[in-house]
């Protein structure tokens, strides 16, 4: 099932212009915003969030925990994998068929579904480049940081969901979608990637009561370790709340520096993951501090050694 | 922003009266205690709270932005890690991440100038 990942995530949010200024402010690009109504909030490939107000009657319904999560979006490689998704839901579920050319349905524990050709948009940009002994990355005179560098969220990476039955929700993606195993943290849950993209996740699971369903944290992944220590510091700087990091996780590798946000969930910054191929054998780790970071810091306001006592 | 009330005496002052609106919610660091205290004022009293959501052992802080306490409607305390939310006035989670626990209550005292202090000098916390 050649499935890509999330282009899209929609939610249904109580406070529209806080939602603006955090989005804008993490590094996402507005679109047809109004307070009144919300917007869409584009990163470099096209790949975003859209945000309206949690009674905004075009939305899905909501869960009934409380989740600002209305509906993920998945992007396929085209039309053929669009049919393929058809054909599998539809052996035991209703799967509509929008005017807009996108598949709208259920997963089999009620979080709103829908499936389009993707719209990514490939970008130019390379990414971050570091000079090692020996082997320098990057041309001779090319700087490794400025101040004022562009950090925008590239992609929408992956998301995480409270879900009450880990069996019932990789059941659902791995035998019906194809998404393949990557690792387990043991007392969370999987973590999963689609067929056709071989990042490390693109959905996490982590068990948890029934009345706590919805969207633990979505990500977005930048050019590197650089961009992300800078867009988060930048986020500091503005008044903004780590939850937690700058750190290193293990499995997939990936930087991570999460803020708590008005979407009622952890929004994150993400670069460097790890990809697989179907050659991986998954690993697993109980969750805890040590399975979860290969390093963490926490944020301090710049700081120099001065010059010393004066005489 | 920066406001932090000292340990010396009864009387650590968090903020005024005057600087607290009706219907919104700061949070005031208060040397050598490792979260700050959310005070909130609603229907003219004023609540002081532990910025400390009880979903994670231990207690994580809340706001997404200085300050930034209470949900869209301003009807609840609200933890923008994952959406749980508290009555302002009892602290009693309502719905989310840790229905049924509660945030820890800061006793307060306010002065006859509008002064709103600790009710007792806070104690040194470990980190």
């Amino acid at each position: 099932m050649n499935i890509i990942g999330p282009d899209l995530l929609v939610f249904g949010v109580d406070d529209v212009p806080a939602c603006h200024e955090f989005l804008t402010a993490y590094g996402l690009t507005p679109r047809d915003y109004s307070p009144e109504n919300g917007g869409f909030y584009d990163s470099l490939d096209g790949t975003g969030l859209e945000i309206r107000r949690r009674n905004d009657p075009s939305l899905p319904p909501a869960l009934k925990t409380g989740s600002m999560l209305r509906l993920t979006v998945l992007g396929v490689t085209d039309q053929a994998a669009l049919r393929d998704v058809a054909a599998e839901l539809r052996k035991d579920r209703q799967v509509l068929h929008l005017a807009d050319g996108t598949l709208r349905c259920q997963d089999d524990q009620g979080f709103e579904l829908a499936f389009q050709v993707t719209i990514r948009k490939p970008i130019a940009l390379e990414g971050e480049k570091v000079n090692a002994p020996y082997h320098p990355a990057r041309p001779v005179n090319a700087l490794g940081v400025t101040q004022d560098m562009p950090a925008h969220p590239r992609t929408l990476s992956h998301l995480v969901l409270f879900v009450p039955d880990i069996e019932t929700a990789v059941n659902f993606y791995c035998n019906r979608l194809g998404f393949r195993h990557t690792d387990t943290l043991g007392g969370a849950g999987p973590f999963l990637r689609p067929q056709a993209n071989p990042d490390h996740h693109t959905h996490f699971f982590i068990r948890t009561p029934p009345y706590m369903q919805g969207i633990e944290h979505l990500a977005f992944h930048l050019g590197g370790p650089t961009e992300l220590m800078l867009a988060g510091s930048r986020m500091m700087e503005k008044g903004y709340e780590s939850f937690w990091g700058p750190g290193r996780h293990k499995f997939g590798s990936n930087w991570f520096w999460y803020f708590k946000s008005p979407l009622a969930c952890n929004v994150e910054f993400d670069a460097d993951m790890d990809t697989h191929d179907d050659t991986w054998a998954p690993r697993e780790a109980p969750m805890g501090p040590e399975a979860a970071n290969a390093f963490l810091f926490q944020y301090r306001a710049k700081w120099a050694p001065g010059p010393g006592p004066k005489g | 922003m920066g406001a932090r009330a000292g340990t010396q005496g009864v009387s650590a002052m968090l903020c005024r009266m005057e600087d607290l609106a009706e219907g919104s919610a700061r949070g005031v660091e208060v040397a050598g205690w490792r979260a700050k205290v959310i005070l909130v004022r609603k229907g003219g009293q004023v609540y002081g709270w532990r910025d400390l959501c009880p979903h994670y052992a231990g207690g994580t802080p809340m706001a997404w932005k200085r300050d930034a306490y209470l949900n869209g409607a301003g009807t609840h305390i609200a933890c923008s890690a994952h959406g749980a939310w508290f009555e302002i006035d009892t602290g009693v989670c309502v719905q989310g991440a840790c229905l049924g626990k509660r945030l820890t209550r800061v006793p307060l005292r306010i002065d006859e100038a509008g002064g709103v202090h600790l009710d007792r000098p806070p104690r040194e916390e470990r980190p």
